[in-house]
């Protein structure tokens, strides 16, 4: 029994990851070739394709210019495909984007360059990184003490059960900023004393150059490391404070990611501190090619801005208003906008696992609540919730990560429980669906309040929920390089999305069947398990 | 994975640090009344000083029922009228009399100011009662001060802050007497709940929800399973609670009838007389702007919204997390059921919103302007003690809890979120008047002769104008004010008033007056024009108070 179970375990993990690797690729979007200055700016990469809004389009023009130009400043051309989220600083067009993402996928873009799939390639990156990011879940969670399955079932549940999914497939900021999240709790989680705070001062401050509300989002776990180069310990009569030295000198390696940040941005705009959304943007282009930028838009419309509007810079705080705040939750938890009830209520199960974990392992417990906290706090605070035009809450996906590895342990603890596995299969079912369904379509859903005004214009009823990813794929609609480059001439894209659905829904109901199973089996013993002593 | 163990180490002996607790523990009052008075005082320089003092419509009008008191045509305590309930203005009266304190807001921003330290002690005192530690204490205080609508509040001459006190303090009295059981508790509690009766009609629903609590507490500790004997006993224990509850903490609302009945020959004066809110809400609901009215919904969502916009969202849902943990606590039914007195205020202005005797607006929901937001503040002092309580039993999230608070507080102060604020300078309760009083200040001040205009309309022009009260006939002025709504060219120089606006008093009464037609209309304005009665008449006015001592 324990050589078929030694046996099962890498067996498992192979099969597991060829599977996430197969509905990935199916899923990753993209077109064929490569593009040039010449088709950039084209209907088959930008609207009909893969670049279909800022984000990614501003990512890859930079990632062009990098590997093409290389330049950290657009070309007009490159920066005519990015308007109107381009920025302009010392006369060069650069990038609103933090350039993190950009530098990370150029090697996919070098790879892909050489199959004629540069932007494939570009997009697979994030892919891998999604992958981690299930890997690091399911580790994490057994770590913390949840059972393998389980916590199997959880990387699951985060890849293909949330919006997480459709934004694995493109090239977006969100994975690798949970990446390095996952990765420094891993750390801080899997290894004790002073060690891992190397890498994780590295990781957390590395994770700036991804995107710069990581600064908010990783200060958690900042202070939780922390405890361990000042730990306290309660002796007898008296409270030791402790200084480890080793942990000052660990600071050091602050220096790497540091000395990056900097660099990367005096080459990007000429100034180390200056932040990309802070830069001045360009609007529009005039007829020979000079910028235009929204008080020249205005002018021309006949509108003059007040000075003091004119006047005033951006600051980074100044994104974030609590005033916001009470709409912010509204649509990023229940709102079919963008709510997590209406894209991925299998999450709601989180809520009984963080009881369970709660009381088990209250320190890590609190780490990652403080992470949900933040991460929630910051995106409600934000001018846009909806992040622009978006499928789901993208800026949600840290949390969706983070309540994954809560779901492991409310799995855990019903593992033996019919009733509670068929209900996290429905809502799972259903949580996958909707995410594939964005995944395999198309990121491009208004807000409710662009919706509606656009119905007068176009006519027609204008969706700004996933039924507007529904009608995408009714009309034979689908975004995935594998779907427009091979599959297309064989099956219809519903045909294609119900065999993507149908696999992940199979593959996950054998391992729900089989964690009832072991259960039954053997039953959930009341020994400590490595997660109690933590 | 082994690394060389290099620390250094700081001892500090437990004794130490309980004797460094104990310090705290026994200065701790002192040092809230210390850091909060300072903080008080630089506030309030600080909004006189950059003009938001006095930008409520209403902190300008409660200075002036106070400064009628002590000085003008007829000073006297019949000044305190009826449209507000006595109290503010009763504790102006001490300072008002000086003009810097008058027109700094500074006598009605002491009692604000006062009631804010007082909250900060209450807030203390009321967690220790609940059990809860130092942190949870300090805690709670701190939920309470970081709040920049509260801190513009407490520098106004607004009545929030001098009602939320009286009520947190007679809720606070009647925990105490919850836990132990001594009727002096109990006196107390009605003492603090009789003033803020005499603050503002919430306090009488806490009055009658405190009446209630009481009842429950009774029956509570007899338990609902009592014999048809001890039945008889549980009553008149009960009545007799209520009888002394309520003596004392109904004498308040008995003497403003009394009041009423003395001053206006009308007990209920007050609700139904011409200045009163029914009034006003009898106007907004004529021009079709009382949406609540007998919508439950919609009453409920718009103070739950003003509740999270003064108080900020995250800290209302940590206080939502607080009250949970509260009624799920071991800690003794009857003393939780006292804890809920702190949510009168939830169930007293929706319940005023519901029947049309309250208004609010929030922008975005009811058109595009704020209107009495500032209401939304009231359950403050609860979500302060709620979040202090849970910040104490959850010990192990206890600083995911602070950290957050601390996130979200410092971007409410750096992005500058004050409804009260916005409603004080944008929002419907503001009336910048400095286009009038200014032309008043400038063309009266050392000319003689009287201004009749109606302070019920334009108390902020009187205030604003910075002339001396005497300088104003109003409707407080008895002969005066006959003498001049009917003959006006002999006794008001200049007449400011709404014209064509029957509302206005001074319209309704002099535009059909004969004299009216000597007055030359010198300047309009948005909210007021003004007369000046023709130079050839001048003969004949009156300049000088010649009625003497009115009764």
């Amino acid at each position: 029994m324990k050589i078929i179970k030694k046996i099962f375990k890498p067996v498992f993990f192979i099969l597991f990851l060829l599977f996430t690797v197969s509905i990935l690729a199916l899923s990753i979007r993209g077109v064929y070739g490569n593009p040039t200055t010449e088709t950039l700016n084209s209907l088959y990469f930008k609207d009909d394709g893969p670049l279909e809004l800022s984000p990614e389009k501003g990512r890859f023009a930079l990632i062009y210019s990098l590997i093409e130009d290389k330049s950290f400043h657009f070309s007009l051309p490159v920066a005519k495909t990015v308007t109107p989220d381009l920025g302009y600083q010392d006369g060069k067009y650069v990038s609103l984007f933090d350039p993190g993402v950009s530098i990370i996928a150029a090697p996919g873009y070098i790879i892909g360059k050489y199959f004629n799939v540069s932007q494939f390639g570009s997009f697979a990156v994030i892919a891998l990184f999604a992958l981690a990011n299930a890997l690091l879940i399911m580790g994490v969670a057994k770590k913390l003490g949840a059972n393998g399955i389980a916590s199997s079932l959880a990387g699951l549940v985060f890849l293909f059960g949330t919006p997480a999914f459709a934004y694995a497939v493109t090239l977006y900021q969100h994975h690798v900023t949970v990446f390095l999240m996952l990765l420094s709790i891993f750390l801080l989680v899997k290894y004790k004393g002073i060690l891992p705070l190397f890498f994780v001062w590295i990781l957390v401050v590395g994770s700036l150059i991804a995107d710069y509300p990581n600064f908010f989002l990783f200060l958690p776990i900042g202070i939780y490391a922390l405890g361990r180069v000042f730990p306290i310990e309660d002796i007898d009569n008296r409270v030791k404070l402790n200084i480890k030295i080793l942990g000052l000198i660990s600071f050091i390696t602050i220096l790497i990611p540091v000395s990056l940040f900097l660099w990367v941005h005096k080459v990007s705009y000429g100034d180390p501190l200056q932040l990309a959304g802070t830069v001045r943007s360009v609007k529009d282009f005039d007829v020979d090619g000079s910028p235009l930028f929204r008080e020249d838009l205005l002018r021309r419309e006949g509108k003059v801005l007040e000075a003091e509007t004119l006047n005033k810079g951006k600051t980074p705080i100044g994104f974030f208003k609590t005033r916001n705040f009470i709409k912010g939750l509204y649509l990023h938890l229940v709102s079919d906008e963008r709510g997590i009830l209406v894209f991925t209520p299998v999450l709601l199960l989180s809520l009984i696992g963080i009881y369970y974990s709660y009381v088990k392992i209250p320190k890590v417990t609190a780490l990652l609540l403080a992470l949900i906290g933040m991460n929630i706090a910051v995106y409600s605070m934000w001018g846009d919730p909806w992040g622009g035009w978006a499928f789901g809450s993208r800026y949600l996906i840290p949390s969706y990560a983070l309540l994954s590895i809560f779901v492991a342990f409310t799995l855990t603890k019903f593992r033996g429980r019919g009733l509670v596995l068929i209900l996290f299969l429905v809502l799972a079912a259903y949580s996958i669906s909707v995410s594939t369904l964005g995944a395999l379509t198309s990121n491009k859903i208004p807000p409710k309040v662009e919706a509606v005004a656009l119905e007068p214009i176009s006519g027609k009823k204008e969706h700004y929920t996933y039924l507007r990813n529904w009608e995408f794929l009714s009309n034979n609609g689908s975004k995935s390089f594998v779907f427009q480059t091979f599959g297309k001439d064989y099956v219809t894209a519903r045909q294609y999305f119900f065999m993507v659905v149908g696999s992940i829904i199979i593959v996950m109901t054998g391992q729900i069947i089989y964690l009832y199973l072991t259960a039954r089996k053997d039953p959930p013993s009341r020994k400590a398990t490595e997660g109690e002593r933590i | 994975m082994k690394m060389p163990n290099f620390t250094l180490s700081l001892s500090i002996q437990k004794h130490t640090l309980s004797n460094i607790q104990n310090w705290i523990e026994r200065n701790a009052l002192s040092l809230i009344v210390f850091v909060l008075t300072i903080l008080s005082i630089l506030l309030f320089l600080f909004y006189y000083l950059n003009g938001l003092g006095l930008a409520y419509n209403d902190a300008r009008s409660h200075l002036d029922i106070g400064r009628r008191v002590v000085e003008g045509l007829k000073p006297g305590i019949a000044q305190l009228g009826s449209v507000w309930l006595p109290l503010p203005h009763v504790l102006m009266i001490p300072t008002i009399w000086i003009d810097i304190f008058w027109h700094s807001g500074l006598s009605g921003a002491l009692v604000s100011m006062v009631s804010f330290v007082s909250m900060g002690v209450i807030i203390y005192l009321f967690l220790k009662s609940l059990g809860a530690g130092l942190l949870g204490r300090f805690f709670g205080v701190i939920v309470f001060v970081a709040n920049l609508n509260i801190l513009y509040l407490q520098s106004t001459a607004m009545t929030e802050l001098l009602l939320m006190a009286t009520m947190t303090i007679g809720c606070y009295y009647l925990l105490l007497w919850a836990k132990k059981e001594e009727v002096l508790y109990l006196i107390k509690s009605a003492f603090f709940i009789m003033l803020s009766t005499l603050t503002r009609y919430d306090g009488w629903f806490l009055f009658l929800f405190a009446a209630l609590l009481v009842a429950v507490k009774v029956l509570i500790k007899h338990g609902f399973k009592i014999s048809l004997g001890q039945l008889k006993e549980v009553y008149q224990e009960t009545e007799g609670k209520l009888i002394l509850f309520s003596t004392l903490a109904g004498f308040g609302i008995a003497l403003w009838f009394l009041w009423n009945l003395v001053i206006f020959k009308d007990p209920l004066y007050f609700a139904f007389g011409p200045f009163s809110a029914r009034t006003q809400q009898a106007q907004l609901e004529a021009a079709g702007e009382l949406h609540t009215k007998y919508n439950i919904v919609l009453s409920t969502v718009l103070y739950l919204y003003a509740l999270i916009y003064n108080s900020y969202a995250f800290t209302v849902i940590l206080g939502l997390f607080g009250l949970i943990a509260l009624w799920f606590s071991k800690i003794k039914t009857e003393i939780k059921v006292a804890a809920m007195a702190l949510l009168a205020p939830l169930f007293f202005n929706v319940l005023a919103l519901f029947l049309g005797h309250s208004v609010l607006f929030i922008q975005g929901i009811s058109g595009n302007t704020w209107f009495n937001v500032r209401y939304g503040i009231m359950l403050l002092p609860a979500i302060a003690v709620f979040t202090g309580f849970l910040v104490d039993k959850l010990k192990n999230l206890r600083w995911t809890f602070i950290g957050l608070f601390a996130f979200t507080t410092f971007f409410a102060f750096s992005s500058g979120d004050s409804v009260a604020i916005d409603d004080a300078r944008v929002g419907s309760s503001q009336k910048n008047v400095t286009e009038v009083s200014g032309w008043l200040s400038r063309n009266a001040k050392d000319r003689t002769g009287f201004i009749l205009i109606s302070a019920a309309s334009h108390d902020a022009i009187i205030f604003s104008s910075g002339l001396p009260m005497k300088k104003f006939i109003h409707e407080g002025t008895g002969a005066y004010w006959e003498s001049a709504t009917t003959a006006p060219d002999r006794w008001a120089r200049w007449i400011v008033m709404r014209t064509h606006d029957d509302n206005d008093l001074v319209w309704k009464d002099v535009s059909r007056s004969e004299g009216f037609k000597k007055y030359i209309l010198v300047d309009s304005y948005p909210f007021a024009d003004i007369y000046e009665l023709d130079e050839k008449y001048l003969g004949d006015l009156n300049t000088g108070p010649t009625f003497g001592k009115q009764k």
